[in-house]
């Protein structure tokens, strides 16, 4: 009390020194109040940084479906190959970030040692992720200039009696290409890849007499954040002699699956909330519950109801305002646990968490406050403080 | 004396334990629905991962290998070889005949078609009907139940109609083709009148095709009962290790693993039996389909489990939170216990014993509220219930149990602390 010197103490500061006193003296109880509400803050921090991010994240994970974007002529029947330049520039004009692999495609019949099979130039770097799903005995080629390495289909080398490792004679009596070439890899894929013998886009235009030609690309972007289907359609514009579509069977069973997975994340951080929510409740009713005497005291010495409640209030704020800090802190970190732990990568900070946690986290800590508190501000003086 | 003083000490704080049952009730509940999901999730998106189409491919054992680019093939149709039609429902019969969700059969020609400048690829194939098996469960054939992608714009043509069929949408834009044209298929020996139902987008090769029943094409190409390929859509459990060894044939196992594997709903199991069932047949797994969704449903999986560990964790610490209040509140009640010559044990007793008693109670009710939240959750966005699992109610109140226990822990310290003395006379 020596701190004022007239010896007459306000309303004001009288206020904030038991603000301060009951702080500092209630330690346990404050802490237990901090740290419930930390909890519950943090978990709403995580879940929502989660949910925030989850159908990109899933998105990407999605990509291991394969292509999703088809570029081709426009019309096939006018012209079977496009140029690989223009190909090329019709790509970049996806969306570079998103952009997960794309392969250009030349595909022509050659002849082998023991029959014909179709033969299909591709990018070999952009194929291996365009393609995750490729199951491949032996090696993926890996340099794009080299012309003496080949992949091979699991039916037509059963066919050819080839395995990874052998050579096969390659010939095209048009061009007059004939050249042994090593399998590199043997492919199964369960669907046409099965059949046909893979080379570089450059060696089959040699061997095909095309070069610099391409019958169609594919491209695997991720959908989330980028319209593909507008960015589909601006290369179409941009180029007359081309279309692009998004490959349906691809794009629409994605949607389908993040629209699923998106509900359910919804559902589960609301329960979750709703739980923490509870857990931090209980906890601040017991803590105020028990403060009925202090009340009655305080009703006593003249406080009216109006200044208790403020008094209450700004207490819980104070330190719901701390436990959501350290909250938000804590539950960034718990998110980035869990994004490593299920996707291997960082989540990304969003604002909107900011509002989600601020707003439930402080309307948990109020609601939780002033329920007791309606009761304790009936409390009549005389009753509570007899039973000392 | 002890069952006394339990008793008591649950008649006086009354509201408290509601408090604390009430919240137990809430995160067992919780954890229960979660663990339902978690455990019924991994078949929902299975059959939601259905959308991507097949994910096996039953073919003919051929020699040949097909000149086929973009849906042309430079293959002529002699010396093919094909299946029988009257072999499919054999796909029901094989061991894990439950898991088959649907087929389709395919067969592919190329026919003239007025007013195109060159062969039309014809592809028939069912595009729903019923397939009448032996126990009397309702199975349906055609490409409608696998590729739910394929989009028909104007109406599916009927089975057994000879007369309808659908137009691709590229080939429709070529030859000008709209819901009602009629159009003159010929093939060497055989020339039919049609009218185009419906318009299909596939964004696939089949949007250059003319797409009609398999009587149809059956009969245009003289090939009765016969088909090329089968698509077959099944439930698979994810590759691992034993099942990837078996990619060079299933000799590469001993007896012991070669059967594990086979009773596996492994993609490559189920292909391996179908190729049993089917004379003739080479059966291969649709990798772009079979590997990943593997992938993503595990990702799945792991992300509703850590889920419900954070959840877990959450009302754990909020339990425990409830549990040092209510402590907190008692000191002088348990200062007079020990005054009264209680050993701290017993004061721990009571407490732990009130918890247990605390999270059984809720452990219970939660797991009802559980099984219901996760019906309510499956409802709502699978559209369908979720198999309860029986495992989830020993597991939920054993978890509600130790939640309370775990909660008690920490303040059954503070217990240790309090000297009666203090406590009686006043000052905490």
């Amino acid at each position: 009390m020596g701190g004022d010197k007239t010896g007459v103490m306000t309303n004001r500061r009288m206020f904030v020194r038991i603000l301060a006193a009951s702080l500092k003296e209630r330690r346990s109880r404050v802490s237990i109040a901090f740290f419930s509400i930390m909890i519950g803050a943090s978990v709403i921090t995580a879940l929502s940084c989660v949910h925030f991010d989850v159908s990109a994240k899933m998105s990407r994970e999605l990509r291991a479906y394969g292509a999703n974007v088809f570029i081709g002529p426009k019309d096939p029947s006018v012209a079977r190959v496009l140029d690989a330049r223009v190909v090329a520039e019709a790509l970049s004009l996806l969306p570079a970030k998103n952009m997960v692999g794309a392969s250009p495609y030349l595909y022509g019949v050659v002849r082998l040692d023991l029959g014909s099979a179709v033969l299909a130039g591709v990018d070999f770097s952009g194929l291996r992720r365009l393609s995750p799903y490729w199951q491949v005995d032996g090696r993926w080629i890996v340099v794009d200039f080299d012309d003496r390495s080949c992949m091979i289909g699991r039916a037509l080398a059963k066919r050819m009696e080839l395995k990874a490792g052998d050579s096969v004679t390659v010939t095209k009596n048009e061009t007059g290409f004939h050249r042994k070439l090593r399998i590199k890899g043997v492919v199964e894929t369960g669907q046409a890849e099965d059949e046909r013998i893979f080379v570089n886009l450059a060696l089959a235009g040699r061997i095909l007499g095309q070069p610099g030609k391409v019958n169609h690309a594919m491209a695997s972007v991720v959908s989330e954040g980028a319209d593909i289907g507008a960015a589909a359609a601006g290369i179409g514009a941009r180029f007359p002699g081309l279309e692009a579509r998004p490959i349906r069977r691809i794009s629409y069973s994605e949607g389908k699956i993040l629209d699923k997975i998106k509900g359910l994340m919804v559902l589960i951080a609301l329960i979750v909330l709703m739980v923490t929510t509870l857990c931090v409740m209980t906890t601040l009713i017991a803590i105020v519950a028990e403060r009925t005497r202090e009340i009655g005291l305080m009703k006593a010495i003249g406080a009216d109801d109006r200044g208790v409640a403020v008094q209450f209030l700004s207490e819980a704020l104070v330190i719901a305002l701390a436990g959501i800090a350290a909250g938000l802190a804590a539950g960034f970190g718990l998110a980035q646990v869990l994004g490593q732990a299920v996707f291997g990568s960082r989540i990304a900070f969003r604002a909107e968490v900011l509002p989600v946690t601020i707003v439930l986290s402080l309307f948990a800590a109020l609601i939780a406050v002033a329920l007791p508190l309606k009761m304790a501000v009936r409390v009549v003086p005389a009753q509570v403080l007899k039973e000392e | 004396m002890f069952l006394a003083m339990v008793r008591q000490s649950f008649l006086r704080g009354r509201r408290r334990k509601a408090l604390a049952v009430a919240t137990i009730i809430l995160a067992a509940s919780l954890i229960t629905a979660l663990m339902n999901l978690s455990i019924g999730v991994g078949d929902k998106m299975a059959k939601e991962m259905k959308s991507y189409g097949a994910n096996i491919t039953v073919a003919p054992n051929s020699e040949s290998i097909s000149l086929d680019i973009d849906g042309v093939d430079f293959n002529p149709l002699k010396g093919q070889v094909f299946l029988e039609e009257r072999d499919l429902p054999k796909i029901k019969d094989i061991f894990w005949h439950n898991n088959i969700i649907g087929f389709a059969p395919f067969l592919k020609v190329a026919a003239e078609v007025a007013g195109a400048d060159g062969p039309v690829p014809l592809l028939g194939t069912r595009f729903d009907v019923p397939l009448l098996l032996s126990e009397d469960e309702e199975f349906r054939v055609g490409v409608r139940a696998i590729n739910p992608y394929w989009q028909v714009r104007g109406r599916w043509p009927e089975d057994e109609d000879r007369a309808g069929v659908l137009a691709g949408a590229e080939l429709a834009r070529r030859l000008r083709l709209d819901v009602g044209s009629r159009i003159a298929v010929r093939m060497p020996g055989a020339e039919r009148l049609v009218t185009v139902n419906g318009i299909l987008h596939t964004g696939g090769p089949e949007e250059s095709f003319l797409v009609a029943p398999l009587p149809l094409v059956q009969e245009l190409a003289s090939l009765p009962g016969k088909i090329q390929n089968v698509s077959v859509s099944a439930l698979t459990v994810p590759e691992d290790r034993l099942s990837r060894r078996t990619r060079n044939g299933s000799d590469a196992l001993d007896a012991l693993e070669y059967d594990l594997w086979y009773c596996t709903a492994y993609v490559s199991s189920i292909a391996h039996q179908i190729e049993e069932a089917i004379p003739n047949s080479t059966v291969r797994p649709i990798w772009q389909v079979a590997a990943s969704e593997g992938t993503v449903i595990k990702k799945l999986q792991l992300l509703m489990l850590v889920v419900t560990v954070a959840v877990f964790i959450a009302s754990g610490l909020g339990i425990s939170s409830l549990m040092i209040t209510t402590i907190m509140e008692r000191s002088r009640e348990i200062g007079l216990m020990k005054a009264l010559g209680a050993s701290e044990a017993e004061v721990h007793l009571l407490f732990l014993a009130e918890s247990v008693v605390v999270g059984g109670v809720g452990g219970l009710l939660g797991c009802a509220g559980g099984a219901a939240l996760s019906q309510v959750i499956g409802l709502s966005i699978f559209g369908s219930t979720v198999a309860f699992n029986p495992v989830a109610v020993p597991v939920g109140v054993a978890v509600s149990v130790l939640i309370a226990l775990a909660g008690s822990l920490m303040p059954a310290r503070l217990i240790s602390r309090l000297h009666p003395a203090e406590v009686l006379h006043g000052r905490r």
